[in-house]
């Protein structure tokens, strides 16, 4: 006798869908766009698979022009007073309240999500993030000061992520000053939507653009001149060719990639609830979770009950259309059936176990809720990702494994962690390599807390702080020109190393100057030979052989990131205090080196004041950095959650630093104890012309720092750069030099995603406190976390 | 009612490991209230079938034979015959499962329900009822009295004193004791869980008392000040089907106190067949206990018929 109905509650998206005559094109500078002679592609109900409207196709042409629009509408925005700003922002989010049932019902109507979720979590959640960030932009010029906005903001969305991702990405661009054009892909209506409502606020109509176009598209708008940053959302593929083809085109670039996330569940976790928990990660839905499938980690000692729970619950769920308000999850279109089919056809070739049930309609495109278990690890579906509506389980024995086996991906989205055992929890919530950590929930999500990832699921942040800085730039920063040059070969760039022969006489000025500079390459806490036993000279300031610095090469750079691997757990385990400790002890070596320093460099044509002062910044900038070792993180306090969240700022791991030919002592020092101070071990390559005075400070370094910590790499720079861009276990890598090295930083770092951080060929002042030792450092030096510990007995 | 349970020896490894996480548990609750609207004919149909889940209840210090009496034939008619008759439910028989009185007052129900022809149970409440801070000699011959005077079900409140000092084998056999004093009426413990302190607590409790041999376990008295919750029937529920997973008893599942719109009856029952299924949708296995409730139903059902909202005196008063 207990059915349950369908609502009629199709007429409202229908009848938007008729005031453009069901044929969309884009929303540009406050207008509809619908220019002639395009492609149109079918915007089609994804169930019934019915027409609802066409969509115009965008040429290069379109991008071209709503990106001119939105530079225009930049001179402006970004000049305006940030309450002014939030002002506008406030406004939007009234402009959506009063049409919110419109966009949810359009919503789920052309993606087929559950109308619930989008309801009751997505079109809220939307107007916090625009309440948090009118805040934000409120107090910007107080709490952000010495930074600017960037500028025109490229945003591309791919198929599978919901117009909230689109969302978490606008608010922080637009609060900060920065105008954006949004590619999203074909046949998405929202964004559109989205996009009006914003335009018939009447004011500021250029600062929002939506366009809608293929995927080729992407690298048209991420490579226009006056797009200074590009935000990417979609699958790790994707990801790594737009990083490729961005390459020297200008362009920041933030990645957000992947679909998949994982739930770690222990034998102390409430079981009923962590079932819920997988439940909200993989079939309900959600946008707060990623949109593909789960990994899911059971200890051994309660797989049976929890398989048990888990599959009586999962015979609860209801799939249907989106639009029916008793159904926990929709379909989303033919392509993700497939895919989930392929990948549950695979997994059952490859022996696993496979268990489907649910209340689901039969036919295509509705897929029901999958558990995958036995999956051993070295079957090639446990290395791809899990696809939508998939859970992938696989047991674990300690936790001490759980953690190496969740570390093992290349992914680090995000995770929950199930335990009523607090140390157990926080042990793994620390050690677990990802954006986000809940413990015992799932999905939680709030405009104030940033949500990022590391590895190959991106290094970008929204959300927070994090997510503002990503659209910002200290103060005075020219703009990012292009330094792409054509004739750049990747296959060749410092592949080989121009052999250096014996240079002439090894002269000393005078029989009192400086002793025999150090020789060897500094590895593991000692000089060492370089493998390739050959030398380069290194000239002063007269053109004359000042001394043979190591020629390094490939496998010194092997050894040196070992070393620092090895190292990099005892330092990340070091106190805050103690890592100031040691930076302060460095300084003070320093300080007594102070006359050898001072007279290296001015062998190398820097005058004798110039080269004092420059000794005594490096100084002051491992004190300041030390003191600053103190201050990491913060506790975040959350409206609708009670406990706290923790946003922790932890190391990269093993960093590799091109250090920079100017300031060669000052820009070492300072990029060293940046680094230092967050927790990361470093491999330096230093400054070409004058390596001396690095070499000098890692004979200090040989007695005061742990072994491996800081390693030391002399040699031909464009040959190093190319063995570090393109290895894979170093996990951020930070250019100064020239243009072409920059460029093939950004396309070698695609390999492992690793964040980079170049140059362009472009100088710094390491002199001035903003450049040398400003907050810019410390970001890019460490990554940020966010643990959720929600409370209550 | 369904088969008895005759409960089970007292094993306390079935309590001692368990683990409830509250704020995870509150996710839920939330959750579970917007999953499963329903709507129009199918939400009629659903009120109906709340109708005879209700344990139509009075407890007050004023109760006389009087409404005692009324409320027993509102219990027997507790939807107006012509809106039944335009649902074509007239002659479903449909009544609330019991009524459900103070000690002193089953004698007044027992005769009235056999004065109106019916066999609807009559529930008592017992043993110290709300409190339950009686001697337990006094609570037991509180239940004795009862039954003789033909009540057939009996709500007995557990010893909250016991539970948060964690004396759970004195809890087993205080209510091992209540169970045999019931002899062949049926035993419903209120766990008060608004008094128990944590929902492990909840938990631990619902485990005894169905060990002890309780027919069902029920929230609350309704007299403390947080009564029937989501969260709280979340974990009766996850423990109910724990023991029936265990023992394959049915044991079944009473909220109480505060349960008073028929939007939240109907969130109770999709709660009932999201956590338990079914089978669980039967008056043998989960009654709710309420006093307005019904007469909010009946108007959403007037509602339903007429397409009206209708005034208080349109429906008799109960």
């Amino acid at each position: 006798t207990l059915g349950i109905p369908f609502p009629n509650c199709l007429h409202l998206p229908q009848a938007w869908l008729d005031t453009q005559d069901r044929r969309l094109g884009h929303y540009v500078s406050g207008k509809w766009l619908k220019p002639e002679h395009r492609n149109s592609v079918p915007c089609q109900d994804p169930i019934t698979g019915e027409s609802l409207a066409s969509c115009l196709q965008a040429q290069a042409e379109d991008v071209v022009a709503a990106v001119e629009v939105a530079g225009k509408a930049f001179e402006n925005w970004s000049g305006l007073p940030g309450a002014s700003r939030a002002q506008h922002l406030i406004r939007l989010a009234k402009m959506i309240q009063k049409h919110q049932r419109l966009l949810w019902t359009l919503e789920s109507l052309v993606t087929g999500r559950a109308v619930r979720e989008i309801r009751d979590k997505d079109v809220p959640l939307a107007q916090q993030l625009l309440q948090y960030h009118a805040v934000q932009a409120c107090t910007q010029e107080e709490v952000l000061a010495g930074w600017e906005p960037m500028g025109v903001v490229g945003l591309i969305l791919s198929p599978t992520f919901s117009f909230l991702e689109m969302m978490w990405r606008i608010c922080p661009a637009l609060a900060v000053g920065c105008t954006v054009v949004v590619l999203v892909p074909p046949a998405s209506p929202t964004p559109l939507l989205l996009a009006q409502l914003a335009g018939e606020l009447g004011s500021f109509p250029g600062i929002l653009n939506v366009i809608s176009g293929p995927a080729s598209l992407g690298p048209v708008l991420a490579s226009q001149p006056r797009v200074q940053k590009v935000a990417f959302c979609g699958a790790v593929e994707e990801g790594r060719a737009l990083r490729r083809t961005l390459a020297g085109r200008g362009a920041e670039l933030g990645l957000a990639l992947g679909t998949e996330s994982l739930l770690v569940l222990t034998e102390a976790a409430d079981v009923d609830s962590a079932v819920e928990g997988v439940v909200d990660a993989a079939w309900s839905d959600r946008s707060a979770v990623r949109p593909g499938g789960l990994r899911l980690l059971i200890q051994e000692s309660v797989w049976d009950e929890t398989m048990r729970r888990l599959q009586e619950r999962m015979a609860r769920l209801r799939a249907g259309r989106g639009l029916d308000g008793a159904v926990d999850m929709g379909a989303r279109g033919a392509a993700a059936h497939d895919l989930a089919q392929r990948y549950v056809r695979e997994a059952r070739s490859e022996g696993a176990q496979v268990f489907q049930a649910g209340d689901v309609p039969s036919d295509s495109p509705f897929f029901p809720p999958t558990l995958v278990s036995d999956l051993l690890p070295a079957s090639p579906c446990s290395q791809a990702e899990v696809p939508w509506p998939v859970v992938a389980a696989s047991r674990f024995r300690t936790a001490k494994e759980a953690l190496a086996m969740a570390n093992r991906t290349p992914r680090g989205g995000s995770a929950s962690v199930w335990s009523e055992r607090l140390g157990q929890a926080l042990e793994l919530g620390y050690g677990l390599q990802v954006g986000t950590v809940w413990i015992n929930a799932h999905g939680l999500r709030n405009s104030e807390v940033p949500t990022g990832g590391c590895k190959e699921s991106g290094s970008s942040w929204h959300g927070g702080l994090d997510g503002l800085y990503e659209y910002l730039r200290p103060s005075g920063t020219p703009g990012r020109l292009a330094y792409f040059s054509e004739s750049m070969n990747y296959d060749t760039f410092g592949l080989a190393v121009p052999s250096t022969l014996p240079a002439g006489t090894h002269l000393h000025t005078s029989p009192h100057s400086s002793p025999t500079a150090p020789y060897g390459l500094f590895i593991g806490g000692r000089f060492q030979a370089p493998g390739a036993r050959s030398s380069r000279p290194i000239q002063d300031s007269q053109g004359k052989l000042h001394s043979y610095v190591a020629e390094g090469g490939a496998k010194d750079i092997r050894g040196a990131v070992e070393a620092a691997h090895q190292a990099t757990p005892g330092w990340v385990s070091q106190s805050p205090g103690a890592r100031a400790s040691l930076l302060w002890a460095l300084a003070s070596a320093l300080e007594r080196r102070e006359s050898a320093l001072a007279s290296r460099l001015e062998r190398h044509g820097v005058e004798f004041k110039a080269a004092k002062v420059e000794v005594e910044l490096s100084v002051r900038q491992l004190r300041a950095w030390g003191a600053r070792a103190q201050a990491q993180g913060h506790v975040l306090q959350v409206a609708e959650l009670k406990g706290p969240v923790l946003r922790l700022r932890e190391p990269l791991g093993v960093l590799a630093i091109v250090c920079p030919d100017e300031w060669p002592l000052l820009a070492f020092v300072s990029l060293l104890a940046a680094a230092l101070a967050h927790g990361n071990s470093v491999v330096l390559v230093p400054s070409g012309a004058c390596p001396i005075p690095a070499l000098e400070v890692c004979q200090d370094m040989a007695t005061l720092l742990p072994a491996g910590l800081v390693n030391v790499v002399t040699g031909d720079r464009d040959h190093l750069t190319r063995c570090l861009a393109l290895h894979q276990d170093i996990q951020a890598l930070w250019y100064f030099g020239s243009a072409q090295g920059s460029q093939f930083v950004e396309w070698a770092s695609a390999g492992n995603l690793k964040p980079v951080w170049v140059n362009r060929g472009c100088p710094r002042a390491w002199d001035q406190e903003a450049k040398g030792a400003g907050p810019e450092l410390g970001l890019r030096a460490a990554r940020t976390k966010a643990l959720w510990l929600p409370m209550g007995d | 009612m369904s088969a008895r349970n005759w409960g089970t020896e007292l094993d306390l490894s079935w309590i001692s490991k368990i683990q409830v996480n509250q704020p995870a548990v509150l996710r839920r609750a939330e959750q579970i209230q917007t999953r499963r609207t329903v709507k129009k004919e199918w939400q009629a149909a659903w009120l109906l079938k709340a109708v005879t889940f209700i344990d139509l209840t009075t407890l007050s210090g004023d109760d006389t034979s009087s409404n005692v009496q009324r409320l027993c034939y509102k219990a027997k008619y507790p939807i107006r015959e012509d809106l039944l008759k335009a649902l074509n439910m007239h002659d479903k028989g449909i009544t609330t499962a019991a009524v459900c009185v103070y000690p002193a007052r089953v004698s007044d129900a027992v005769k009235a329900l056999k004065t109106a022809g019916c066999t609807i149970p009559v529930a008592s409440v017992a043993t110290g009822f709300p409190a339950g801070q009686t001697h337990l000699k006094t609570r037991l011959e509180e239940i004795r009295l009862a039954v003789e005077d033909g009540a057939t079900e009996i709500d007995v409140v557990i010893n909250r004193t016991l539970v948060l000092t964690g004396q759970w084998e004195a809890l087993y056999d205080e209510i091992r004791q209540f169970r045999k004093a019931c002899g062949e009426a049926h035993l419903k413990t209120i766990l008060a869980t608004g008094e128990l302190a944590s929902l492990t607590n909840v938990y631990k409790a619902s485990m005894i008392a169905m060990m002890a041999g309780s027919d069902f376990i029920k929230t609350s008295t309704g007299k403390e000040t947080v009564n029937a919750t989501f969260p709280v029937a979340i974990v009766m529920l996850r423990a109910i089907r724990d023991f029936f997973w265990k023992t394959g008893n049915k044991i079944g599942f009473k909220p109480a106190g505060g349960i008073r719109s028929a939007k939240d009856s109907l969130a109770w029952l999709s709660l009932i067949k999201e956590e338990l299924g079914d089978e669980w949708l039967t008056p043998e296995l989960f009654r709710i206990g309420a006093s307005t409730l019904l007469s909010d139903i009946e108007r959403q059902i007037y509602h339903h018929v007429t397409g009206r909202y209708a005034a208080y005196h349109d429906l008799a008063m109960c």
